[in-house]
């Protein structure tokens, strides 16, 4: 089990931070109100996390603890939540995916429709809460998540794909990459060329 | 505090009890543990911060989570010193709810007081000077009593652990937080070593007096062990007692409800 400190502290430095992201986005988040009352568990078992998400006025509160009742604790792995988040028919997905549901789907759904009206820049509060390599692999991620179904989800991957390529170097450039192949290409052109020049000159060896 | 004194007295004069590592009279006890907190009241606020590098927050928002305090609870907080539970507490029980922070010294008192009413807290909750031995409060009162860091503190802690149990409503819980036994010896060898000389050079050059803060680290060696404390617990009558360690068992929060 881990270290209550530890998950507290994680938990509560997350809650801070989409709190400080959603003061960005006052009228969106001011929805969250019509759930005040309704409590969701996030079980994440890969990688594992497991949390409890309250939604207020304007804001969430995180716990990593709670004795009481449970409106919908859903389960699954982070990828099962990333599909279900970016399906275009969320209940369709929940029904046909991997993820494990407990209790009242509409809430879940209620609260899906509202993060993905959240029109936020995650990066600020991220990366001042959990400095700036893993605070920004967090945005993105977080951004993946909320802007799900959205037209601007393009933009998100591509920003991610550019970050993945030009910031963290993760994978070389589309560009590079290319380069490379045409280099490969060539080379391999050129020993074609010298192994056909290597046999010609054999021949003629031969033949003489 | 005089009430305890008082009370202290009219114990057995030969008893002795431990004040850190030194053997004082019972009587005696709470009125150095007083001068204790007198002295590091002003500063208890940044000591606790530097302490604990912070993680005292983190300590304490479990207990609050673990606490399952909702709106319109009446909730007692033992040892308050300044304030901080009892801010949440506060913000939890709404205005239909009440929220009393008792301190059995005055200077602690004085000093969270001033802090939640500089904060803006006030209407919903109560400063009560009061002994946690022989606690001022009617049977059946409260759904949670919590005392954070102030068990150890107490001379007899028996008779403060019935006196939580009495005021507790049928169904309540008392949350303990406090300083306890690391269950590495490694964590446990490295935090002897902070404790005796980190900590008293830290309260000389912050708050002043080192002295005071060397009694706090031998306090913390002389309080009950994690399953002693859950065992006196459940000596006076609680039940479904369980405690949680935190920070590898530097902290245990322990929790019992009344039957």
């Amino acid at each position: 089990m881990v270290d209550p400190a530890l998950h507290t502290a994680g938990v509560g430095a997350l809650e801070a931070a989409i709190n400080r992201a959603l003061a960005l986005d006052k009228l969106t988040a001011a929805q969250l109100g019509a759930l005040d009352g309704k409590v969701f568990r996030l079980q994440c078992t890969q990688p594992r996390a497991d949390f409890y998400l309250l939604p207020k006025p304007g804001r969430v509160q995180l716990k990593g603890f709670h004795d009481g009742a449970v409106t919908t604790a859903i389960r699954g792995t982070a990828a099962d939540f990333a599909g279900l988040a970016t399906a275009d028919d969320p209940a369709a997905a929940l029904i046909n995916g991997n993820i494990e549901l407990d209790g009242d789907s509409a809430p879940l759904m209620e609260l899906q429709r509202i993060l993905a009206l959240l029109d936020l820049d995650w990066e600020a509060p991220l990366v001042s809460a959990f400095g700036d390599v893993a605070g920004h692999q967090l945005a993105q991620g977080l951004r993946g998540l909320f802007s799900w179904g959205r037209m601007a989800g393009d933009s998100v991957l591509r920003q991610l794909e550019e970050f993945i390529h030009e910031e963290a170097r993760l994978a070389p450039p589309r560009a590079e990459v290319e380069d490379f192949y045409d280099d490969v290409d060539k080379l391999g052109q050129r020993v074609d060329r010298l192994a056909a020049r290597i046999a010609r000159l054999a021949s003629k060896l031969q033949a003489n | 505090m005089v009430g305890s004194v008082r009370r202290a007295q009219m114990m057995s004069e030969s008893d002795k009890t431990h004040f850190g590592y030194q053997q004082v009279d019972e009587q005696d006890k709470a009125g150095l543990v007083a001068g204790v907190f007198d002295s590091v009241a002003g500063r208890y606020d940044l000591m606790n911060d530097l302490m604990s590098g912070g993680i005292h927050r983190v300590w304490k928002r479990f207990t609050i989570e673990v606490s399952a305090v909702r709106a319109g609870h009446r909730v007692l907080d033992i040892a308050g010193g300044t304030g901080d539970l009892a801010m949440k507490f506060s913000d939890l029980v709404g205005e239909e709810g009440e929220v009393v922070l008792a301190d059995i010294n005055d200077s602690m008192l004085r000093v969270g007081r001033d802090k939640l009413l500089n904060r803006g807290y006030g209407t919903n909750i109560e400063y009560v000077q009061a002994d946690a031995e022989s606690l001022p409060f009617p049977d059946d009162h409260f759904d949670v009593v919590s005392i954070a860091f102030g068990l150890r503190n107490v001379t007899h802690k028996e008779a403060a652990l019935a006196s939580m149990l009495r005021v507790l409503k049928s169904g309540g819980r008392l949350l303990i937080l406090e300083f306890s036994k690391p269950g590495n010896p490694l964590l446990s060898r490295a935090y002897d070593t902070y404790s005796f000389n980190v900590l008293p050079t830290l309260g000389r050059l912050v708050a002043g007096d080192s002295d005071s803060y060397r009694y706090l680290a031998e306090s913390i060696r002389m309080h009950p062990d994690q399953d002693t404390l859950k065992g006196m617990m459940e000596d006076v009558g609680f039940q479904r007692c369980e405690y949680y360690n935190m920070t590898g068992g530097i902290v245990a929060l322990h929790r019992g409800f009344k039957p």
